[in-house]
């Protein structure tokens, strides 16, 4: 029997560390954005005892300023792109910099830098997996997604799919239904 | 229903019988008749013997009398012999008609009364015969008696008319009554035997009639049994029934010449029949022919037999069972020689994947070459592409513009194997076909054609396309070369526009279209307002490698229509093509639907 | 800590191809290790000692002798040791056929070999770029599929 699951990557990460930080026996508080601020002093063998804890679970501890703003450029996106019920009536370049406290083009020359890639490239890379995820676990049609992710039209959608993944959502989802019929 | 009623042999039946019962009553009848006029006969003789009795009395009696009066006259007793005789006589007359009148009670009583003054008449004879005698004839005495005697003789004359006449009265009576009866029945026993003869004619024009239609359908089973004779010959038919009711099979002629057999060569019985079956198969159809009894019904069934030379022939039978009007189940079966067809399908198919493995071959053929043709170009390209990021400052002009032309060379061929590879790979079959809407193969095709579309700034206008059974990357193919196509050869200075129409057509409705197996097509039309080509190359241009244009005016292969010919062939549709020279073409695809 | 580097793995048997391919890494600059195995014995070989350092990527040709890349891809996909290899095909060719089915099979990535270098190294960095963002953004590896 197989059955499918669905999880929210935030929810795990944040129980996991909760978990881990429980155990170090050390005051906390969870900011959300992978942010954890310790209301006392981190003495260098807890750090080393923490980053231990976190490892298997492929978490680091980021601590450069550049990459920590990176981060934080990511999930404004991600919430950016899984929360639309909050109707953007900005553009996304200055909601960013509005949330984030940095003019935009700070944030996109920091961004490719760390990452190779743009803030455009990879708000449309979580926009298309977020499409994925639609597609797959909510059984949704391209013309609901393209409404609920704000597409000018199905069309438009489809095609920034395909350039974006190099094959069409017809494709995308075909292929998913044969990988899951060989696994039973 | 009355009308069905008459012509049935029930009806003819009824008549029959019918008939049967007015003869039987016109013979009782006339039977009757017989006996009544024997019966009237007798009354006729019967009176005249009463009469003749009577006359007889009154002759005696006048005898006696005669000789009475002879008697007184002379005295002699000779004259009274009449006398004593007619006494004697008299009374055997009178039992004779005692004898005639004892049914009629009239008479009877006449009889008496006649018998009375006889006695009475005698009495006086005998008075005056005594007085006679004595010769007292001329007493007064004498006198009265003879006197009286003359009275009692004309009252017995009068009885004896009286009687008579009564005889005959009652002759008269029957006469009558005979021949009123005689009158009626002649007329009504001839009237009875002209229907009966009606109806008779009547019968035998209905079986006649029946008879020539018998006939006639006898005539016409039997052209029918010799031409199913020769059919069962000619595509080696046999046929055999299997009465149910008393398990016996009979075989048609044919089905013995299945066997390798003369008809008729042996008793046709399953065990005899199952002689010939083919070892590995008895077992299966014993099964089967048990099963078939069980049924009543025998499914299609496939076996072999071994002619007595030995030669296999391949057989196929079938039956079903039906009932007669009196209600017996037969099984009426048919058996096949099926062998040439099979030899036929086996040689067909072995031609068939003969074919298909020339094909394959050449698929793989033509696959594996581009394919493996593509590595050494790819690396050629490549190492020019680092030439000239790297080293192309450091060559002379002359070098770079052979460096330029090598690259033209390698990217055209690379635009032919590619061609030559999508083209093989065309030639996909049925299996690939799924049910597909066609506006996403567009819209997929659309999003492969972005770059030429945006650079030219082309406008494409498409209808609602329908769904369908495809093979999803060839239609795909299919629109993004068309499409492709139309963007290539644009007007220069004018902005290309395709318009994409679609329709459902009759076959009726294209000529092109006449030979096709499916009624309905789907009509997809693109037009183009680019720079068209001369109407007689409308069928030429969909042949491998044909080029209008030189190809430092339009880069091109030759291939791209080819494929799109070699796609519409693979889904049983057409591709056409209608152009004038300057204001553009127009690509229609039918697809069967 | 992780090693700050992305590690990375190519099986071809073409002796240019793995040339281009690691002189493209090596001008994209973009902090990899790039390993490459003649043919997928070797290749599979390697993976198979315990203490093999995984990478982040395989790249897999499709056409080689002795064990082709469909055979190592199955072969991959069914160890559960190697579920955190992204698997990008490698090949010539590009059929449709050829494409679905390595997806199928479990590959992550379908790269038609580009036939120039600019665009090798295009092709590479957007692979490596988009494997980055599965790896550290959280995203689904299941749904990853990319076809270049």
């Amino acid at each position: 029997m197989k059955v499918f699951l669905k999880f929210d990557y935030n929810a795990v990460c944040m129980r996991v560390l909760e978990e881990k930080l429980d155990a170090l026996g050390l005051d906390y508080q969870l900011s959300g954005f992978g942010e954890v601020d310790f209301l006392e002093n981190l003495s260098s063998d807890k750090r080393a005892e923490f980053a231990g804890f976190l490892e298997p679970y492929n978490i680091e501890i980021v601590e450069e300023h550049k990459s920590i703003l990176v981060q934080k450029i990511k999930d404004t996106i991600i919430d950016m792109v899984y929360n639309q019920d909050a109707e953007l009536t900005v553009k996304s370049s200055v909601y960013l910099s509005e949330a984030l406290g940095h003019s935009y083009g700070y944030l996109a020359n920091l961004f490719s830098e760390v990452t190779f890639t743009s803030i455009e490239h990879f708000t449309i890379l979580q926009k298309i997996e977020y499409t994925k995820h639609l597609i797959l676990n909510e059984g949704m049609s391209l013309t609901e997604i393209a409404f609920k992710l704000n597409y000018s039209s199905v069309a438009h959608l489809s095609g920034q799919f395909k350039k974006t993944t190099g094959i069409t959502p017809s494709a995308f989802q075909r292929i998913i239904a044969k990988r899951r019929e060989n696994l039973n | 229903m009355a009308a069905k009623f008459l012509k049935s042999a029930v009806f003819t039946k009824v008549i029959f019988v019918v008939s049967l019962f007015l003869i039987l009553f016109i013979a009782g009848l006339g039977y009757k008749h017989m006996t009544e006029v024997s019966e009237s006969q007798e009354s006729v003789m019967h009176t005249y013997k009463v009469n003749v009795e009577l006359e007889q009395i009154l002759s005696y009696l006048k005898d006696a009398e005669t000789g009475q009066r002879g008697f007184i006259i002379t005295q002699d007793s000779i004259y009274l012999e009449p006398f004593f005789e007619g006494r004697g006589k008299i009374n055997n007359t009178f039992a004779e008609l005692k004898q005639l009148t004892k049914d009629d009670r009239e008479q009877t009583e006449n009889l008496r009364l006649l018998n009375e003054l006889i006695e009475e008449r005698l009495e006086y004879f005998q008075i005056a015969s005594t007085y006679a005698l004595k010769d007292q004839t001329d007493l007064l005495r004498f006198k009265k008696v003879f006197f009286e005697g003359k009275m009692t003789m004309d009252a017995i004359r009068v009885k004896l008319n009286e009687m008579i006449l009564l005889e005959n009265e009652r002759l008269l009576k029957r006469k009558q009554a005979y021949e009123s009866i005689s009158n009626i029945t002649p007329l009504f026993l001839f009237g009875l035997i002209v229907f009966t003869l009606l109806l008779l004619y009547l019968s035998y024009a209905r079986i006649s009639v029946n008879l020539d239609k018998i006939t006639a359908s006898n005539k016409e089973l039997n052209v029918f049994k010799e031409l199913t004779n020769q059919s069962e010959m000619i595509n080696k038919h046999g046929s055999w029934r299997w009465n149910v009711n008393t398990d016996e099979f009979s075989f048609s002629d044919n089905l013995f010449r299945l066997l390798g057999e003369q008809p008729n060569s042996f008793a046709p019985t399953i065990e005899n029949f199952m002689r010939f079956v083919h070892p590995e198969d008895v077992e299966t159809l014993k099964d089967q022919v048990a099963q078939m009894k069980v049924d009543m019904d025998l499914p299609f069934i496939y076996y072999r037999v071994v002619h007595k030379n030995g030669t296999i022939r391949y057989l196929k039978a079938y039956g079903k069972s039906i009932m007669d009007t009196e209600g017996n189940v037969q099984l009426l079966g048919t058996t096949t020689d099926i062998t040439d067809e099979i030899d036929s399908f086996n040689a067909l198919q072995k031609r068939n994947k003969e074919l298909e493995l020339n094909n394959k071959e050449l698929a793989a053929f033509n696959y594996v070459a581009s394919h493996d043709l593509q590595e050494p170009l790819r690396k050629i390209q490549t190492f020019l592409s680092r030439l000239e990021d790297s080293e192309a400052t450091s060559l002379t002009e002359k070098g770079q513009t052979y460096m330029q032309r090598i690259n033209v060379a390698a990217s055209r061929m690379r635009l032919l194997i590619d061609d030559l590879l999508q083209y093989s790979r065309s030639s996909k079959s049925d299996e690939d076909k799924v049910p597909s809407d066609l506006n996403e193969l567009l819209q997929s095709a659309l999003i492969e054609l972005e770059e030429p579309i945006e650079n030219n700034q082309a406008e494409i206008v498409a209808d609602p396309l329908p769904e369908l059974q495809v093979v999803p990357f060839q239609i795909q193919q299919l629109f993004i070369n068309l499409i492709g196509n139309a963007l290539k050869y644009r007007k220069e200075e004018t902005a290309p526009v395709v318009r994409i129409q679609y329709s459902s057509v009759d076959k009726t409705d294209h000529p092109i279209l006449s030979q096709s197996v499916a009624e309905r097509f789907h009509k997809i039309d693109f037009k183009d307002n680019g720079i068209g080509f001369e109407s007689e190359y409308g069928e030429k241009i969909f042949t491998l490698f044909t080029r209008l244009h030189n190809k430092d005016e339009y880069s091109g292969t030759g291939i791209g229509l080819a494929i799109c010919r070699k796609i519409t062939d693979n889904h049983r549709g057409h591709i056409t093509a209608t152009a004038t020279p300057g204001s553009g073409a127009i690509f229609t695809i039918y697809l069967p639907e | 800590m992780a090693s700050n580097y992305t590690h990375i793995i190519l099986a071809d048997d073409d002796e240019d191809d793995r040339m281009f391919f690691t002189d493209a890494f090596d001008e994209l600059k973009i902090g990899t290790k790039v390993a490459t195995f003649p043919d997928g014995i070797a290749l599979m070989d390697y993976l198979n000692q315990s203490d093999a350092e995984l990478p982040s990527i395989l790249f897999l040709d499709l056409n080689m002798p002795r064990k082709n890349g469909k055979e190592c891809l199955k072969e991959i996909r069914q160890n559960s040791r190697f579920n955190s290899v992204a698997v990008a095909i490698y090949s010539t060719s590009a059929s449709e056929e050829d494409i679905e089915d390595t997806f199928v099979q479990g590959a992550n990535v379908y790269i038609k070999k580009p036939s120039s270098f600019k665009k090798l190294k295009n092709v590479l960095s957007s692979v490596v770029a988009t494997n980055w963002q599965y790896e550290t953004s959280g995203l689904n590896r299941d749904n990853f599929l990319l076809r270049l």
